[in-house]
């Protein structure tokens, strides 16, 4: 028998995640993100976690507003059209978070460096931009192979944990994912310990037939847990779009309320609930 | 001869010109969150630039079909109807190639006459007054592009238009020191803003005034620049949305006026948010409406 790696979402969270990890969070902006973990690391009430994603949104917000993060790695924190992230945007203004400021590049090349097991990548942006003077770990360099070009090198990225949200997933590990990866795929594969949550637990031959089968192999994946809707309020394609109303909800309330209402015990069966239910499922989601 | 309409809101203007600069040969680049970027490059798309193509970093898609602008189903747009999908680490290095002619505009939070762009805080970086979210790929992008790098904002005022020493951190370059970068990027090309058209002197690369709206005096656009413009001779006046170029953005391209949560704020933002969300929510078909 091979061995089935389908757990509890609180097991999952206790078991891969420690307080001061460097945690990849999967997804971009509104799509994709892996909303339930965070919960459950809220829940859990897990420390100092440092956060590494492409383009950060509600996750980044809630967890910081949760008190689980000392710092964050990202490009881009903001609720798109929505407006600021309410509590990034306090947390590094007031100076209780650390930011270490990235690009796109940065850190799909850190990955990637992470991935290839070199110190460094070369980067062709950032020059000219004042990135240096804030990273004291990226350093403008000449092409040592003589062609003259400058070149940005830009440090690996090594992940304790990345958790990413998926439609399809079997109990071993494979996920897949449908419409863009983004850096999911690298963050999946590079993390010491990869949690997949999953809308749809399928067979191992039916990610044979899905487009671009298992992004995710599972020879690199911990742990899979089946949380339907567990990209609420983002969106998981191509099953279910993002929910406005829900992000307007979580703007206009004050987090210890919100957190009493959608978090603190509650199932992700009960937070769906909260949210809306069925109206929910029927009016916005599908 | 086009005829110029004369009852136009200061969006739909910038909309319009922000289309004009776009080629048939474009790869145009849309963004995060920029629904007027997305109703410019769609209209550009329906009038003079047919072949050009988007690309959706939001889904590293490459997209053929225009579409109508959308708030909600964006990703319905990118993730269903692409051809060809880039890794991230390609799209990230290949696109500003010699090989594409790629146009993308940014929208800076600060700017200053080299057209040096500031979108990650506002004071000094260690303590920031205001936290903005990030530069994101205008880090990376900015010195790169061969047909160099498209900038507007709704907001033509002094705390936009500063001086070099006031910009708190440089995340686009321009033309530092009034150099062309030594990436070998055209730098920036224009500021679109709700005052004027803006571009950069050949020789000096200060910014300059190109043209000037109907109706905005030029001691407006002074008071509003926290630099002295380069101001040539003899001013022109922008040229207006011609009629036919209004009626497809607003009947066609933006029905639901997505783009203007670029330009308003505070209440007036919000109810247009609150309207607009309804009004999706409330068709049945999740995939943004076809044009043509």
């Amino acid at each position: 028998m091979r061995t089935s790696k389908l757990m509890s979402l609180e097991e999952a969270i206790s078991t891969y995640i420690q307080d001061g990890d460097l945690v990849g969070i999967g997804g971009l902006s509104f799509w994709r993100k892996p909303i339930s973990a965070c919960r459950e690391i809220i829940k859990q009430n897990i420390k100092d976690l440092s956060l590494c994603t492409f383009v950060g949104g509600i996750e980044v917000d809630m967890l910081i507003a949760g008190g689980c993060v000392s710092e964050v790695r990202s490009c881009f924190v903001g609720m798109e059209i929505f407006g600021m992230a309410p509590h990034f945007r306090k947390a590094v203004e007031s100076g209780s978070i650390k930011i270490s400021e990235e690009s796109e590049a940065s850190i799909a090349l850190g990955l990637r460096a992470s991935y290839l097991k070199v110190p460094f990548m070369p980067l062709k942006g950032l020059i000219g931009t004042d990135m240096p003077k804030v990273r004291n770990d990226i350093k403008q360099i000449e092409d040592p192979l003589g062609s003259g070009t400058q070149v940005m090198a830009v440090p690996k990225i090594d992940l304790d944990v990345a958790i990413i949200h998926v439609p399809y997933a079997d109990e071993f590990g494979n996920g897949n994912i449908a419409g863009a990866v983004w850096m999911d795929a690298d963050m999946g594969k590079t993390a010491k310990k990869t949690i997949i949550t999953c809308e749809k637990l399928v067979e191992t031959e039916d990610i044979r037939y899905l487009s671009g089968k298992a992004q995710l192999p599972l020879q690199t994946t911990s742990a899979v847990v089946k949380v339907p809707f567990g990209a609420h309020p983002t969106s998981c394609y191509p099953i279910y779009t993002f929910d406005p109303r829900h992000i307007q909800c979580y703007l206009k309330n004050d987090f210890e309320e919100y957190k009493k209402k959608f978090i603190l015990d509650k199932s992700p069966i009960q937070y769906f609930e909260e949210t809306g239910g069925v109206q929910t499922i029927f009016n916005i989601l599908l | 001869m086009s005829e110029y309409s004369k009852d136009y809101t200061f969006d739909e203007m910038m909309t319009v010109l922000m289309a004009r600069e776009v080629r048939n040969d474009d790869v145009m680049i849309v963004g995060v969150a920029t629904p007027m970027v997305w109703a410019a490059f769609t209209l550009a798309k329906v009038t003079h630039a047919p072949d050009a193509i988007y690309h959706y970093i939001m889904g590293n898609t490459f997209v053929l079909e225009p579409r109508q602008v959308s708030l909600l189903y964006l990703e319905m747009n990118t993730a269903r109807t692409y051809r060809f999908q880039d890794s991230v680490e390609c799209t990230l290095e290949s696109l500003p190639s010699d090989k594409l002619t790629t146009i993308e505009f940014f929208r800076p939070a600060q700017i200053d006459q080299y057209g040096n762009t500031n979108n990650v805080c506002i004071g000094d970086w260690e303590k920031p007054k205001i936290r903005l979210p990030g530069a994101a790929g205008i880090l990376d992008f900015s010195m790169f592009y061969s047909r160099g790098s498209f900038l507007y904002t709704p907001r033509h005022d002094k705390r936009t238009f500063v001086p070099t020493e006031d910009i708190y951190f440089i995340s686009g370059v321009g033309f530092p020191e009034g150099k062309p970068s030594i990436c070998g990027g055209s730098g920036p090309q224009c500021v679109i803003t709700n005052l004027a058209y803006l571009d950069f002197d050949e020789k000096t690369k200060k910014m300059r005034l190109n043209s000037i709206h109907p109706g905005i005096e030029l001691k407006t656009v002074k008071d509003s620049t926290g630099f002295e413009l380069v101001i040539p001779q003899n001013l022109k006046e922008t040229k207006p949305p011609t009629i036919k170029e209004l009626k497809l953005l607003q009947e066609k391209v933006d029905p639901l006026n997505i783009r203007q949560l670029e330009v308003l704020s505070g209440k007036e933002r919000e109810e247009l948010l609150d309207e607009i969300i309804q009004r999706e929510l409330a068709m049945k078909n999740k995939f943004p409406k076809l044009l043509f």
